[in-house]
């Protein structure tokens, strides 16, 4: 049999023969799947190294967003004179899911790299780098919601059977985190400028998602607000932000609701554009693969 | 069996069911693309271990370690600064190896010993050529590379057996002789990180050294650790070695070559140079060596009259 799932050794001349988009894609989908206990170590072996020299140790994870929360706060609320109701609540529903995928995307990026060693000396896919830091990050995540269930201390009254849908939004997150994880690391690979410039595209994105500010805190129909509503963090951060703390009203109505339901069209726009983006990825990844042990 | 599918799969394959490597470079060799395999590397027809055609191995070196993007800007915009855009680590490379054969390569530094090595594993993919292997395919790695500092020493035997594709099922059956070779007595419970640099290396043996495959590949000779620690991993390699079906070795010590291996080849700048007996093949490399010796004396000394010409 000329196995097609051999590739890898059956195309002599890896450069001219390649598999095909698609199969690659299934390809690297399949190790993901074959190999969880791979994975499973590997976000283990994350969780135990992140922290594992600071006095409070995992704690941080709860303590971070906290911290990064209060200084928002006092810029927003103390120097620019934004009064925004319940505020910090409405600003952790942003801090905290920005958190995860901001540190995610570092881990992941620099997860392939970070390998060299093991990648010169072992055979094994390394698609299961990436993911394994994006899961990792997942679990911090869940994590630090015990933070948000600290700032929900303050504002109780806000607090409504909408934060159940927390983890849908979250999976959604999770797949555009993977996909992006994925294709940075391959990219990395290459030119190590990726680790670099990401930190302060990070940053800009931030200011550019509606964390701090809500969208319709921008005129409707501004070409900025439109530009805002292409980032896949507008409806995240509004869905986020529905369930948690409230849905906004109008500019100026100075009307706002209790939580409600989060902005499922703009969540499943996401998803689906998510999802092609992680097939993409795989297939980018798996395309280079064979190059990581040669140049790293 | 555990191993990677890739590899798995890659034993099944029919001899001849793979199209072999007549695209640009090696076309000249009209080598036909039928089911007729030529035999590789001469010898008897037994039953295959290893059986390498044409192999060709390159480097980009427009994309080696630590690039940026500035580097590779001249060559996105088409000025090429006169630099060999590629190696080949290895070139036409074909022999063959059979059950019961121990083969060693030698050579020079830099002559492609171990990316040879680091291809019959899987690690390095060829980028002409084919190499088949038949059955479960092991190196002996740096050891102790793959690490984490953080987790305890069995945890890291989890991790390394999952990264090697081994089911949990036989590696819990392997842990306990593991621990007891690397002989590291309560520590296998702390983090790596706390662990002597002696007792890193006897885990990362132990645990190279644990499963038993069929075709063996050998970089260089382990001297770890102490002297009676060197003297149980020498015979643990003995052991692997009666139990392996096939084994490649890369070494320097040429009395390895004569002592292990009934077959060798010499490699050099990426070409087998001969193959044969180990003793005629390490006779031969001795005396290229010296004749090389002798012609860098020569022009050594050419190059030292130049200035007192003056």
């Amino acid at each position: 049999m000329t196995a097609p799932t051999s590739e890898a050794l059956a195309s002599p001349r890896l450069s001219s023969t390649r598999a095909g988009l698609v199969a690659r894609t299934v390809q690297g989908f399949r190790e993901i799947l074959l190999r969880q206990r791979l994975i499973r170590y590997l976000v283990g072996a994350d969780l135990k190294r992140t922290h594992a020299d600071t006095a409070f140790g995992q704690l941080w994870w709860i303590f971070d967003p906290l911290l990064q929360m209060a200084v928002y706060v006092v810029l927003v609320e103390v120097i620019f004179k934004r009064n925004i109701p319940d505020y910090p609540l409405f600003l952790f529903a942003a801090i905290l899911p920005w958190k995860w995928f901001s540190t995610t995307l570092s881990d992941a990026t620099v997860s392939v790299t970070n390998r060299q060693s093991l990648i010169r000396q072992i055979q094994f896919p390394k698609v299961v780098l990436p993911t394994a830091s994006v899961t990792a990050g997942t679990v911090s995540f869940l994590i630090g919601l015990i933070a948000l269930g600290i700032v929900y201390l303050f504002f109780i009254n806000r607090l409504t059977p909408w934060v159940l849908l927390i983890p849908v939004i979250a999976a959604v997150q999770f797949v555009f985190t993977l996909a992006m994880g994925i294709w940075l690391a391959a990219v990395n690979a290459f030119y190590r400028d990726v680790q670099n410039v990401l930190r302060h595209v990070l940053r800009l994105w931030f200011y550019l998602s509606p964390a701090l500010y809500s969208l319709h805190d921008l005129e409707k129909g501004s070409p900025f607000r439109k530009i805002l509503e292409l980032n896949p963090f507008a409806p995240l951060f509004d869905s986020y932000r529905a369930v948690i703390w409230g849905v906004m009203g109008p500019l100026g109505t100075k009307v706002q609701t209790h939580p409600g339901a989060p902005n499922w069209i703009g969540l499943g726009a996401v998803l689906i554009f998510s999802f092609i983006l992680l097939a993409l990825a795989i297939a980018l990844f798996k395309r280079v693969e064979p190059a990581f042990a040669r140049i790293l | 069996m555990a191993s990677s599918e890739l590899r798995s799969t890659v034993g099944t394959a029919t001899p001849g069911g793979i199209g072999n490597g007549t695209g640009a470079g090696g076309a000249d060799l009209g080598v036909p693309a039928l089911p007729v395999r030529p035999s590789g590397g001469g010898a008897g027809m037994g039953r295959p271990a290893i059986e390498v055609e044409d192999l060709g191995i390159r480097y980009n070196l427009r994309l080696t370690r630590r690039t940026t993007i500035k580097n590779s800007l001249p060559g996105w915009f088409g000025r090429d600064d006169g630099t060999p855009k590629h190696f080949w680590a290895l070139r036409h490379l074909s022999f063959r190896l059979e059950h019961g054969e121990s083969l060693a390569i030698i050579g020079p530094n830099g002559a492609g010993k171990s990316t040879l090595l680091l291809s019959l594993a899987g690690i390095l993919q060829p980028s002409e050529g084919e190499i088949k292997t038949y059955g479960q395919v092991s190196t002996l790695l740096t050891l102790g590379a793959g690490f984490e500092l953080e987790l305890s020493g069995r945890d890291n035997i989890d991790l390394a057996a999952a990264f090697l594709g081994i089911s949990h099922r036989e590696m819990a059956g392997l842990a306990p002789s593991i621990i007891e070779f690397a002989d590291i007595g309560p520590f296998i419970d702390a983090p790596v990180k706390t662990y002597s640099t002696g007792m890193k290396a006897r885990l990362g043996f132990a645990i190279a050294t644990a499963i038993t495959p069929d075709i063996l590949l050998l970089d260089e000779v382990l001297g770890t650790g102490d002297q009676t620690f060197r003297a149980r991993s020498r015979g643990r390699i003995q052991e692997l070695v009666t139990q392996a079906k096939a084994i490649v070795l890369v070494t320097h010590d040429l009395t390895y070559v004569t002592e292990f291996c009934n077959r060798a080849i010499l490699i050099e700048r990426g070409q087998i140079i001969s193959e044969g007996q180990p003793e005629t093949i390490v006779d031969l490399y001795r005396q290229r060596v010296e004749e090389r010796k002798l012609l860098a004396e020569a022009e050594g000394q050419r190059f030292a009259k130049v200035p007192g010409a003056r």
